[in-house]
């Protein structure tokens, strides 16, 4: 069979899943639903996989642009279609696979969680994150805008259940609630931009709008539909200042779900943003692309420097580790914001990287949660001690996220900093102070939770209400002794990034992704004409002297950084009334959420201004 | 942020925004124009495969795709309802008590119901042929069978309604589309491909395909609509909390700004042992 038929597949067998575990959820034992769950998870996996080594030619030579099939047997005839596209090039079917990969370790990792299914509904936690998988399999997948909107959907509704899953508690269904309202307001502007897309060319997939708009010159309508398509997607990637959700959805969510939120869902909203500017909007009837980098770098900086101040202000782990994603999703917008190939297979070797890291850090973090009731830096102080194992995953993964060598987050970010620094001297400064502050957060909060080292802080001027971190333990009662399931699950992540960096098959693929996504025009003609055009020719990424430096260089700072905020404690009153304005931004009211949202989609608008020109 | 803060904030962001609404509403096609390059396609291809109504077509063949994301949306928000909705540890059930109805009320809905129910069946059945479908149908027969609630009472609602059933029913409308996907794969075609006899033009066998993953949309809304609705008023009828209203962790403010919930969090979350 062609691996082309292979690519709904990906969508539809978890989707089938799902309705196998509600239809039998209430007669089967939890760790049958448990088992059944992670199966459909596995297998769609393996499609991905054999989807991966379908799209990829040899390790140096160009490659060949992945399969593409039209749902329901409906081709375009002379260009014209009506049917809906999947493109399986090397980008989306990896994101795919991360996505499927992610799931089944979060699947492991939560057999022994949760203290009680739902009541006559075990199956309802897995059924929940098998159609997460298939959302967000189906939005890395289409080469269709719509259907792209309908996935998005899906892999929100799915998000925000599961965000306020504990709802003995108030506060997961206020983050919960802020979440489906920000997040709503963001699919709509998505809609809305559609509508006109629509309105202007009477076409739905990527590729033909692009080919319609083209034949004129831009206007203020494909301004407004770039500025509300975009809105919808930069929501989703919690770029600032559309951002203010991520923090109080990851701080209520059970913690499998922060490992796929900040994991794979955040970044594919920066992948949403890339695909529709490069397939929809790069031509001459879109946006010109020196208005579209500037407006993303703007963005992505913003992002970057204000997650990594609020992320060393937390002392609530799993909000830092919330901040900390805000952080890194800055530095993938820059990444894709300067349209070079070695941009995106930069970015994209950080985001595999990132998604081991980040998802075995909370990980970890689950697993304090479930022994001590708190994921509060202070209250935890040396207590962890008698977890050895955890705390060197935790440490270890504090160092992947500064980029220390080899880790594939040290691969991924030296090679889109070198790209960033074609575009802008100062940007790689940016990529090495963001991810020392982030990752020294991180180690700070080892060091004090695992070690037991410097002062005993307390509650100083730093404790607002929004940081610390009393919450009740997910699972049955406070764990005894730590499953093997979930340690083991966030040591392969951790196996899993360093491999990432290691494996010369994956940069070459990444490469080949990166050099693949970038021709835009390739895209159309494999789409619209059935041309298998020869792809680009590319480098594979590899580790230079500079980037090896640079990542030294941030993982030297971060722990200098811990270090000092170990042994000072938690005073440092000045920078912290400094920052107080910013943290109050934060403050959980859905009303000032939505209010930055709309300023946002106002700010995106003025930055794409000179686009049109 | 300050309530004139964030109004302000608000307008500003807004004031932009619908400048720059109006100056794209200016490019679009003028009301009634000529082109319609996907409507055409799509009529084209919609009377190729015998199916009346071309936007059943569009739904269900043309680009069925969606409609199984469409359809799977629908399926996750009311499991996810059921999920956010479910009876926790400190929740008890009391039955509500028979409530009076008037009898002109009671009359009116018992006699609307079975008209409701058989319009409801006859939308989603001749979803190719006429405007309608599946989703339509559906939200019509289930609310129908609501009616039963304002005629009689909850516990006459909760006779005809065997909510496992509707569950079960749910699934099996999310399990019907995929599989009519999976057959196609099987049998050599792309996924959601129409390989059945596509049958007489506008009669109700036409349209291949349409009419299997019209039924099984029409099965899954009606009965997703069903527990969704079951699940709301089970909260609102049936599950009470022990201690109504003092703490029990339930704010029933909807502020949620940060002191408010704070407040509340300090009581519940201090019989952490150490």
């Amino acid at each position: 069979m062609d691996t082309a038929r292979l690519l709904p597949l990906v969508v539809a067998v978890p989707l089938f899943g799902a309705a196998v575990l509600v239809a039998c959820g209430r007669r089967l034992p939890r760790i049958a639903s448990d088992v059944l769950g992670t199966a459909f998870a596995a297998a769609t996996a393996a499609l991905t996989l054999v989807l991966l080594a379908g799209t990829g030619g040899s390790a140096a030579g160009p490659g060949r642009r992945g399969p593409v099939e039209w749902v329901g047997g409906w081709r375009p005839v002379d260009g014209k279609g009506v049917g809906i596209v999947l493109v399986g090039d090397p980008l989306g079917v990896g994101l795919a696979a991360l996505v499927s990969l992610l799931v089944v370790a979060v699947l492991v990792y939560s057999w022994r969680y949760f203290a009680e299914p739902p009541r006559r509904h075990a199956g309802s936690f897995p059924a929940l994150i098998l159609l997460f998988q298939a959302g967000m399999s189906g939005f890395a997948l289409t080469g269709d805008l719509f259907d792209a909107f309908v996935f998005f959907e899906l892999m929100g509704v799915v998000a925000y259940a599961l965000t306020g899953f504990r709802v003995e508690e108030p506060k997961p269904l206020q983050g919960a609630l802020a979440f489906g309202v920000v997040n709503s307001l963001g699919g709509y502007s998505t809609l809305l931009g559609i509508t006109l897309l629509y309105a202007r060319t009477g076409e739905l997939g990527f590729a033909p709008i692009g080919r319609s708009l083209d034949t004129r010159a831009p206007d203020a309508l494909v301004l407004a539909a770039f500025v509300l398509v975009t809105t919808g997607l930069l929501v989703k990637a919690a770029a600032v200042p559309f951002h203010f959700w991520l923090p109080d959805a990851h701080a209520v969510a059970p913690t499998p779900v922060c490992m796929l939120l900040s994991g794979v869902m955040v970044e594919l909203g920066v992948y949403g943003v890339a695909r529709v500017h490069r397939t929809v909007f790069s031509g001459p009837g879109g946006i010109a692309q020196p208005a579209f980098s500037h407006a993303l770098l703007v963005i992505g900086t913003g992002t970057a420097l204000l997650g990594a101040v609020m992320c060393w202000q937390q002392r609530h782990l799993k909000r830092l580790l919330a901040f900390s994603t805000v952080a890194h999703t800055g530095l993938f917008l820059v990444g894709v914001a300067v349209l070079s190939p070695e941009g995106v297979s930069g970015t994209a070797l950080y985001v595999l990287g990132h998604a081991g890291v980040k998802a075995a850090l909370f990980a970890c973090t689950g697993i304090l949660l479930d022994r001590y009731s708190s994921v509060d830096e202070y209250e935890l102080f040396g207590r962890a001690r008698e977890l050895p194992l955890a705390g060197a995953v935790f440490a270890v993964g504090g160092l992947a996220l500064c980029g220390l060598p080899p880790f594939g987050t040290g691969l991924g970010k030296a090679v889109a900093e070198e790209a960033a620094g074609h575009t802008a001297g100062w940007l790689p400064a940016l990529f090495v102070l963001v991810s020392a502050v982030t990752g020294g957060a991180v180690l700070r909060a080892a060091l004090r939770v695992f070690a037991g080292a410097g002062r005993r802080p307390r509650n100083g001027p730093q404790s607002g209400p929004e940081t610390t971190g009393e919450e009740e333990p997910e699972t049955r009662g406070r764990l005894g002794r730590v499953p093997v399931t979930m340690l083991g699950v966030s040591v392969a992540l951790l196996a899993a990034a360093l491999a990432v960096g290691l494996a010369p098959a994956v940069a070459a693929g990444a490469g080949r992704a990166g050099a693949l996504f970038a021709d835009g025009t390739g895209y159309r003609g494999a789409v619209l004409d059935g041309r298998a055009a020869a792809a680009p020719s590319f480098t594979a990424p590899h580790w230079s002297a500079a980037g090896v430096l640079l990542g030294l260089l941030s993982t030297a700072l971060a722990v200098a950084l811990a270090q000092v905020a170990v042994r000072r404690g938690p005073a440092a009153g000045g920078a912290a009334a400094v920052l107080a304005p910013l943290r109050r931004l934060q403050s959980g009211h859905i009303g000032d959420y939505v209010a930055w949202t709309v300023a946002g989609t106002a700010l995106l608008a003025a930055l794409a201004l000179p686009g049109i020109r | 942020m300050s309530a004139r803060g964030r109004l302000g904030l608000f307008l500003v962001g807004a004031a932009a925004f619908a400048a720059l609404f109006t100056a794209a509403c200016f490019g679009l096609p003028s009301f009634g124009a000529e082109h319609h390059p996907y409507g055409e396609r799509a009529v084209r291809a919609a009377l190729g495969h015998h199916t009346a109504n071309a936007i059943a077509s569009v739904n269900f063949d043309l680009r069925a795709f969606d409609t199984l994301g469409e359809e799977s949306i629908l399926f996750a928000a009311v499991l996810g309802a059921v999920v956010l909705l479910r009876q926790t540890a400190d929740e008890r059930r009391t039955p509500p008590a028979p409530a009076a109805v008037h009898p002109p009320v009671r009359r009116f809905a018992l006699l609307t119901l079975p008209v409701a129910l058989l319009i409801g069946l006859y939308v989603i059945a001749h979803g190719q042929i006429s405007p309608g479908g599946g989703f339509q149908g559906g939200v019509v027969a289930a609310t129908a069978l609501h009616l039963l609630y304002l005629a009689a009472d909850y516990r006459a609602l909760e006779r005809i309604r065997p909510l496992a059933l509707y569950e079960i029913g749910e699934a099996a409308g999310e399990f019907a589309y995929v599989v009519t996907g999976f057959a196609a794969v099987l049998a050599g075609s792309a996924f959601l491909a129409n390989v059945l006899p596509l049958g007489t033009f506008a009669t109700l066998s036409s349209g291949g395909t349409v009419i299997v993953l019209n039924a099984a949309v029409g099965v899954e809304v009606a009965s997703g609509v069903v527990v969704l609705l079951a699940r709301f008023l089970d909260q609102a009828v049936e599950i009470v909390l022990p201690d109504d209203g003092a703490g029990g962790g339930r704010d029933p403010g909807d502020d949620n700004s940060d002191d408010n919930s704070d407040g509340t969090d300090d009581g519940t979350d201090e019989e952490e042992p150490t």
